[in-house]
This record gives C-alpha cells, structure tokens and sequence, in this order.
C-alpha cells in the first residue's frame, strides 16, 4: 500500500506541468455532469412535488378505467354512501373525514413569459384539517361556502398573474374573490384554488362530483375499505392509496424526464470520455520514462496502472464536483411551471452521488486503457528513447 | 491548396490523439443534431397550425352543447364549423392512452391539410363503429384497413362496458406533417348514442373562418355569444393552442436546448484548444525548420489554423450527417418520441458554422504561438 501511495503522489505532483491537458477533463466532465444533474434535478422536484401530494393514509375513489381525476365521475349519493364505508375516519362528532371534489379550471398567464396556462380549481366538500392536514393557510381568511369566493395555492399565485389576495377570478356565474392563500408542503395542491364544492358545482350547473378522498382509520384499513366497496353493489370503482395514484401518474412523465436527462448527459459525458483518454495518453507520454524509471527500479505493472487511473479519477471527480455545483447554484430551488403544475427543482445529494459516480465510471472507462498501456509499457525501448 | 499535404501530415502526426478529438466533436454535433430536432419538431408543429382556424374550448372546465355549432356557424365570415369530442381509451397497453377524434363531415372541412378522399369520408360516415387513422397510428399500432380494434375507454357504454370497438374504413395523412400526425377519427354519432353522461355535448369546436386577419376579432365575438350561458367558451387560435400543448409543456425547450448547445460548445472549446495546444508544442522544432525553408510566420500561424479548421469541419460534418440520418431512425424505437422530432436541414448549417468558430477560438492562440516561434531558441539543441 505504502509504494502505490507513494508512487501516487508522485504522480499527482507532475500535474502543475500539464495542467492545461488536465483542465479538459475537468471541463467536460464538468459540463457532462452539470447537463445530467440540471435535468434530473428536474425529475427530483417533480417527484418530490407529487410525493408530498400523496398520502398512504388517504384513499382516493374514482369511476372505473379513469385515467385520472378530470375523468372520473361520482354521483351525489353514490358520495353519500362511501363515506359511510368500513375503514373510513371519523372525527370528534362522528362524522366521517372526508371530501368528495370537483375541478373546473381558469385561464391565467404566467408572470415569465406571458404564456396561458390552465389552473385547476378544486371544489371541496370539506376544509377540515383531519382530512388534508398539511393544507395551511398562510395569508387572509379560508373561503366563505355559498359565497364566490377561493384560496389560491402559494405555488400558483408567485407564478401566473392576478392571483393575490383581493384579486377577482373569472370563474362561471360571475367573478369570484381570492380570501387567502395556502401552503401545502410544496405538493402539487399548491399549485391549485380551492373553494368550496356546492358553490361551485352550482355555479357550473351540474351536480356530480369527480373524486372522493377519504382518510383511512389507519394505512392498513385500505384493505377493508376496498374490499367493502368492491363488494357492493352499484358501478365498479377504481379505488387507490393516494400515495400509490400520485407515484403512479407521476411515473410516464418522469421515466420521460430521466431519458432525456441520460441521453444528454451520456452523450456529453462519451465525447468528454473521448477528451479524458487524450488527456491520459499524453500524460503517459510525457511520464514515460519516469514510468520506465519506476519499473526498472521494481515497481509493479498494477501500481503504475493504479497510480495512472487514479490520476484521471481525481480529475473526473473534480469535474464531477463543479458540476454538480454548478447545477445547485442555477437551478435548485428556481420554481418552474409546467403547464399548470408548479415544481421547485431540486438538487438532491442522491443527484450529487449519481453525477458523480456517473464520472467517476466515465473516467474509470477513460484511464484504463492508457492505464494498461502505461503498465505493458517495454521498459527498455522507453529508456533507449531518451 | 498545395499545403493540404501539409496540413493533413500535421494532423496525422499523433494519430490517437486526432482521432479522439475527432470522436469528440463528432458525439457533440451529434448530440447538437438531436437538440435541435427536438426544436425544430416543435417549430414544425407551429408552423402547420393554420391562421385561418380558431379553436373554441370551454372556459371553466364545462362540456359544450351542440347547439352551440349552428348559432358560430351564423357568424359573419365563418366558413365551416366542426364538432369534436375526444374519447380517451387505450388499446392493449394502458400506459398508451391516447385520444379518438369524435366527429363528423364537417371536420375534413376544417381540416384540408387531412388527404381523406370523398369515399373515404364516406365509407367512414355509412360505417357507425367505422374509423380513419393516419399512417403514423397504423404504423404505431400495427392496424390495418378491415381491422377491429377494442378500445378500452373511462367512459362507459350504454350496457355498462367500457369497451369500444372501431373498424378501419382507411388509413390517411397528414399532408403538412406526412407520417407524424396522430389522428384516429370516428363518428360523433356512434359515441353520442352509446355513452350514457354528457349526451348532446362536445369538448371542443373547431371553426375555420375566411378571413385571418379577422381571428382575434371573431374569437371575441364567438366568445361573446356564450359569455352569460352555463357554458362560457374560450376562443384561441390554432397556434397559442399547440405552443400550450405538446412537449413545450414542460417549460421552456428553447431555454434547455440553449443551455445545454452552450456546454457542449465550451466543452468543444477546451478539448480542441488542448489538442492543437499540445501538438503546436511537440512540434516546435518542425515549424521552425518550416521557418528556416522561408515559410513566413503569417504561413505558419495560417497552416495552424488550417488545422484546426479542418479537424473540426471534418469532424462537425460527420456528426451532422450521423445525426441527420439518425433521427428518423428514433421513430423506429419509439415511435411516440420519434414523432416529435424533425431535424431541419439549416441546422446543418448552423452546426458546421458553430463548429468552426470553435477551431478557430481554439485554434487561435497555439497558431499565434507557432507564429512566434524563434528559429534560433527553438533549433538550439
């Protein structure tokens, strides 16, 4: 161990000779891993936004095949009885924990860039803190029901226009007044308005509502509330763990996100691989007869090669490291709509291990076979060429 | 000309070397290719959007009565007005939804750039479950004409089923984007009369008017029939209705493809500069010599950045050609992603233009050094 760090070292120590060939790898993999990090940052912040919408101790009921709460239907009294359903909460009157909504959506424009996007506008049939306890108001009072009146999402109201408190809305029948605005954890409720349900189901004229949550008496009480509805009678229903139904409508788009990200960040990272062997090879021309030096005086092949790799490793890892830098200064944090929904990105430490382990293996690809070379090396022929 | 020779022996000298910077630039213009077929796919979608076609949507979510078709069609300067309603299924493979256009006659009015002959149209109207796909879907799917396809939909039957099932009467394209557009059309009727909820009702009217000049004019007054009723609508054009759709969605893909073309250059810059930077100096002794045969230093300084410029164009060039050729061949992997993009041939150009100020930006400071170089310290043993 002693000789491979020593002999390391030395190595390490020629650097300030060449470190202009040096720079490029760090440059490449600098830019590889900021390209790769800023868009998984992306994935990370949409997953974290739709994680904290979803509860394992919440269930969500739609119609059957519905691919989502803008498709589904529940009828008014089919409502009435689910709440009544095994497994379902109940709070300090008795009364079951629960709230069957109903989404319409307005246009508004984005602050940045002027673009129209459509914000959903949930209608709840319950503001009780038992049911969606991480929802908290932040700012002016929750919406009065039979009035016209809404609380927006933080999230909604820093990125689109006229959404402050006092704000008037057009919604049906009329403008409605913005009371107050709410946190929620960063889950994707904030980038909603929510008002209260009857009010609006009457002010669209119609009667029916989309979803049911419902909070469980406990994670586990999903089977039995299940398992109670799908053996009555009446239409099928789709019946999920909200946890589950926000992972999966989150995973299409993300496994979409995580593509783009990898064959970008591969891309850049191959041709800063291509930059990383040039590097290397020419650092073992210039040491070559130090190299020779060392093997003549009884140092192994195996720790040339190690001392050789870890040189080009160090380097990756640097890049790696300003990378990722990179990328947090930029990007974590920047609050990003798309189309309605509003992520703040996220440069996570698991996203700092991936970009740079994903270097490092790049780097590893690009030392070995200098490496080899430099360890296979003919000692006398690199002596001779002196 | 006669110094190519030359030039090319310069570039040879360390062949590894060369070939890895080659590789290098080529990846990165390979990887320019894809950025801006990603961009110029969504340009294409815009630019197909017609200016003589609005798009009315409900405002608030709700659906919009049929009735609502006759009374736009009464406007002034309106030509064709076409119902649509969109039934979300899949077919086999739940993680593919896509839409089926629900519709009539009327909608091959609106849409002309759709190359359904009169028969075609007319097969499709005579056959109630009868549907029309463009190649693109008949290719994604593997359907043919006289097929029946069951379509597994959240929206349910008359009987209770959520099965829908639709003939192939014909397969069609789109003229503006041949083998990209996604359409699967049938009747309004069949739908109409088999769904239970919403019956009478559309999602959205399409409306082709004679005058583009008067669309945000007719919009308006489109928009002002229904501003009081159950059912307020949103007039928009074609345009703002696909940049809001579609990949751009995702935020802003002009931003992302910038950034990400602007690494990859600064990249380019250091690797290349690297390169020439070390062979300027193994070489020092063979430009002097040069020097001393009577090559002038401006010689020099040009045969460098002749090198430079070649590597790269030579390199930029097979990147491009790779990526030109290679996109079309995404759409064989996967179809849905391939169908977004479209590499257009001025990107071509625009690559090579890029990747020769990169050699000269990098080629630029070992050239002046090889300049500089003085015969007599450079000689001196």
């Amino acid at each position: 161990m002693r000789p491979l760090l020593a002999v390391t070292w030395m190595s390490l120590r020629t650097v300030p000779s060449r470190w202009g060939s040096s720079l490029v790898v760090v440059v490449g993999m600098a830019c590889a891993v900021g390209a790769l990090v800023s868009i998984l940052s992306m994935s990370a912040g949409f997953l974290r936004t739709m994680a904290a919408t979803g509860s394992p101790s919440r269930a969500i009921v739609m119609s059957d095949g519905a691919l989502g709460e803008w498709g589904s239907t529940i009828a008014h009294d089919e409502a009435t009885i689910l709440s009544d359903m095994p497994g379902v909460a109940r709070d300090g009157a008795h009364k079951p924990v629960v709230s069957a909504d109903y989404f319409a959506y307005t246009a508004v424009s984005k602050k940045s860039d002027r673009q129209d996007s459509y914000v959903d506008v949930r209608g709840v049939s319950l503001q009780d803190p038992g049911l969606r306890p991480e929802i908290k108001l932040i700012n002016g009072r929750w919406f009065h029901p039979g009035h016209y009146e809404i609380v927006v999402g933080k999230s909604a109201q820093d990125q689109f226009e006229g959404l402050k408190v006092g704000d008037h809305i057009a919604l049906p029948s009329g403008d409605w007044l913005v009371t107050g605005t709410f946190e929620s954890n960063g889950s994707a409720n904030e980038s909603e308005m929510i008002t209260d349900v009857s009010t609006l189901l009457s002010a669209m004229r119609t009667s029916a509502y989309n979803s049911m949550t419902v909070r469980l008496t406990s994670p586990a009480a999903f089977t039995t509330f299940k398992n109670a509805i799908t053996t009555r009678p009446g239409p099928a229903l789709e019946i999920s763990r909200e946890s589950d139904f926000y992972a999966q409508q989150s995973k299409s788009f993300d496994d979409f996100l995580k593509t783009i990200a990898y064959v970008v960040g591969g891309i850049m990272g191959l041709g800063a691989t291509f930059g990383a062997l040039n590097t290397v090879y020419s650092a073992i021309a210039a040491r070559a007869r130090e190299i020779a030096t060392l093997r003549a005086i009884g140092f192994g092949g195996a720790t040339v090669m190690v001392s050789v790799m870890s040189e080009a490793l160090l380097f990756c890892l640097i890049g790696a490291g300003l990378g990722v830098l990179f990328a947090w200064a930029l990007f974590n944090g920047y609050q990003h709509a798309m189309g309605g929904l509003v992520i703040r990105l996220a440069v996570t430490p698991a996203l700092a291990a991936t970009g740079i382990g994903f270097a490092l293996a790049l780097g590893a690809i690009g030392g070995v076979f200098p490496a080899a070379r430099a360890a296979r090396m003919p000692i006398v022929d690199a002596l001779r060429a002196v | 000309m006669k110094y190519l020779p030359l030039i090319l022996a310069g570039l040879w000298r360390r062949p590894a070397r060369t070939i890895f910077t080659f590789l290098s630039i080529v990846v990165a213009l390979i990887l320019f290719g894809i950025l801006s077929a990603i961009d110029g796919g969504l340009a294409h979608q815009l630019d197909a959007a017609r200016v003589d076609r609005l798009i009315v949507d409900t405002k608030f979510g709700t659906q919009l009565p049929l009735a609502y078709l006759d009374q736009i069609a009464r406007l002034d300067g309106v030509t064709v007005v076409a119902p649509r309603q969109i039934l979300v299924g899949y077919y086999q493979d739940p993680k593919v939804p896509f839409g089926i256009i629900m519709t009539d006659r009327r909608f091959f009015g609106v849409r002309p750039e759709l190359n359904a002959t009169k028969d075609q149209i007319d097969t499709l109207l005579k056959t109630r479950t009868g549907a029309l796909i463009t190649v693109f879907a008949a290719k994604r799917f593997g359907w043919k004409v006289g097929d029946k396809v069951p379509v597994i939909s959240n929206t349910i039957r008359r009987d209770g089923g959520h099965t829908w099932t639709f003939d192939i009467v014909g397969i069609i394209d789109d003229v503006d984007r041949p083998g990209k557009a996604r359409y699967f059309i049938s009747n309004y009727d069949y739908m109409d009369q088999e769904r239970v909820s919403d019956k009478g009702t559309i999602d959205r009217i399409l409306v082709r008017i004679k005058d583009p000049r008067r669309a945000t004019q007719t919009g308006r007054e489109i928009d002002a029939l229904f501003a009081n009723s159950a059912a307020p609508t949103r007039t928009i054009s074609e345009k703002s209705d696909r940049q809001a759709g579609g990949i751009s969605s995702i935020g802003d893909v002009g931003f992302f493809t910038r950034a990400v073309v602007s690494a990859v250059l600064f990249m380019l810059l250091f690797l290349t500069g690297n390169t020439m930077m070390q062979s300027v100096r193994e070489r020092r002794g063979e430009f002097a010599v040069l020097k001393t045969l009577g090559y002038s230093d401006r010689t020099v300084l040009a045969l460098v950045l002749a090198e430079a410029l070649i590597l790269c164009a030579l390199a930029a060039a097979a990147g491009l050609v790779i990526a030109k050729a290679g996109v079309p061949l995404i759409g064989t992997v996967s179809p849905d992603l391939g169908q977004l993009l479209l590499m257009p041939w001025s990107a071509l150009l625009t690559g090579l233009g890029f990747a020769l100020a990169v050699a000269l930006a990098a080629g630029l400071i070992p050239a002046l050094k090889a300049q500089r170089i003085s015969i007599i310290e450079a000689l001196r043993p």
